[in-house]
């Protein structure tokens, strides 16, 4: 039951990850656009568990960390999304004014995005990658946020539905 | 119900965090298993870029560029500019091209006949609120131009240099209403005066009462007295049309000029006449008639219905 779950769980993130390199990838938008895959994981993931939480931004951020266009060594988002994923997970599980407010799930999403960006651009630093000019990066990051609140709202219901079918859970939106 | 986790969650949690740490310093240490999980997933992405390509490349650029729309007009006016230059460029080029081309046969016509010429360009036309049929030169007393000098085209005589100005010159057209010039009829060495009527047609008035020309013949000019204002056997125009008057004196003849007056664009002023009159060695050639295909269709009649055969049905 378990293994199902996790190869479930595989398959919607192989299946969005390939509609972000296939697709989202090709359309160029303002501010930087959206990382859609970056979305469905932090929503999948604060759905879930801490735990599992954990374990989705381990199998989300490996699968950013093979991405082409990924600049960094792997295992820089593997690591990045770990800890965003079981921070997303643990406060929106333990805090019951979020569980019921999709609004602030939306908010609780686009903040773990500009997050998730802030630590790969400190982290990238440290590891001493070239990522561009000072203004390059703030506008990267803030479109990144703001789109992500324009985005969530579509992609959560749909996020929540899968969830719930794969791994069982009675919280829907 | 805030989550208070455990030591299983925490356990799972540094496992997690210690694995990526041993990819990233797998990866920073060059082990090629990495680098070649990162190939591997470019190849198995390749299809579906190239075929999401195919169908997104249209409007991949819409929302950047409706969001850049005013960087995107000026990138198109500067492109526009751009274009005006370029076929600016273009048009002077083939305005080049045509000027050589005009270059060339005047060369050649005045080569032919010895003559010494000073090269010019058309630098302006006439005024049509004069009435006269006029043309500016873009050399003039610096290039030792005088008043009375011929000037000739590649196709024949232009006019006639009336004022000079350092470095320009005023040259009178063939065509001009109050130009006149002594010409004689290619072969038959007939003389007459051929004037000019504002049109791309002259009058010629032969002198003899008795003799006579066709339509076709050719006209060079007769030369003047010093060779001022014409230098003699240039090529001036071709009857044609005769007019049959019985009751007039001479023969007059509709003359049409060789120059294109109205499109010139390079000319020659000729400053020296040769030592000997070139004579009839300045008449254009006749154009060699280019043989027309014919076609010749064997048309096979179809067998007609015959009596005996009618009858039978």
């Amino acid at each position: 039951m378990y293994a199902r779950r996790i190869s479930l769980s595989g398959i919607v993130f192989a299946s969005a990850f390939l509609l972000q390199e296939a697709v989202f990838d090709q359309i160029k938008l303002p501010l930087g656009g959206f990382s859609f895959f970056l979305i469905v994981a932090l929503c999948w993931a604060a759905f879930s568990t801490p735990e599992v939480g954990a374990i989705s931004g381990f199998m989300a951020g490996f699968l950013m960390d093979l991405s082409p266009t990924s600049d960094g060594p792997i295992g820089q988002w593997t690591l990045i999304l770990i800890v965003v994923g079981f921070g997303i997970a643990f406060l929106r599980y333990g805090d019951d004014s979020l569980r019921g407010n999709p609004l602030s799930l939306i908010v609780l999403v686009a903040s773990a995005v500009v997050v998730s960006l802030l630590a790969y651009l400190v982290l990238g630093a440290l590891l001493g990658l070239n990522l561009g000019t000072t203004f390059q990066v703030l506008k990267n990051i803030i479109g990144n946020g703001l789109w992500t609140l324009a985005i969530a709202p579509l992609v959560l219901p749909i996020v929540s539905r899968l969830h719930r079918a794969i791994l069982d859970t009675r919280e829907t939106l | 119900m805030r989550y208070g986790g455990d030591n299983r969650s925490r356990l799972l949690l540094v496992i997690l965090i210690v694995t990526s740490l041993f990819l990233i310093t797998l990866d920073l240490r060059g082990v090629a298993v990495m680098s070649g999980i990162r190939h591997g997933t470019q190849s198995a992405l390749a299809p579906f870029q190239k075929a999401a390509s195919t169908v997104f490349s249209p409007v991949g650029n819409f929302f950047s560029d409706v969001a850049h729309l005013g960087r995107t007009r000026t990138k198109m006016k500067s492109l526009e500019d751009d274009n005006a230059v370029l076929r600016d460029k273009l048009l002077q080029q083939k305005s080049l091209a045509i000027q050589l081309s005009q270059l060339k046969s005047t060369l050649d016509l005045a080569g032919t006949a010895g003559y010494e010429v000073v090269n010019a360009k058309v630098i302006s036309q006439g005024s049509s609120a004069s009435f006269t049929q006029t043309i500016i030169i873009d050399a003039g007393a610096n290039a030792h131009l005088t008043r009375d000098m011929t000037v000739i085209c590649g196709q024949g005589l232009v006019g006639v240099v009336k004022a000079v100005y350092p470095t320009t010159s005023l040259v009178m057209l063939a065509s001009d209403p109050a130009f006149k010039i002594g010409v004689r009829v290619a072969g038959s060495q007939e003389i007459g005066i051929l004037s000019g009527q504002g049109t791309n047609t002259g009058v010629l008035q032969l002198l003899d009462t008795q003799s006579s020309v066709k339509r076709g013949d050719v006209l060079l000019a007769r030369g003047s007295q010093g060779d001022k204002p014409f230098v003699p056997g240039v090529p001036v125009g071709e009857i044609l049309f005769v007019a049959d008057s019985a009751g007039a004196v001479s023969q007059i003849a509709e003359v049409k000029y060789f120059a294109h007056l109205s499109a010139l664009g390079v000319v020659a002023v000729v400053v020296k006449a040769p030592a000997a009159d070139p004579r009839d060695s300045l008449v254009p050639k006749p154009p060699v008639p280019r043989p027309i295909p014919t076609v010749t269709i064997y048309a096979t009649p179809s067998p007609s219905p015959s009596p005996s055969a009618t009858a039978k049905k």
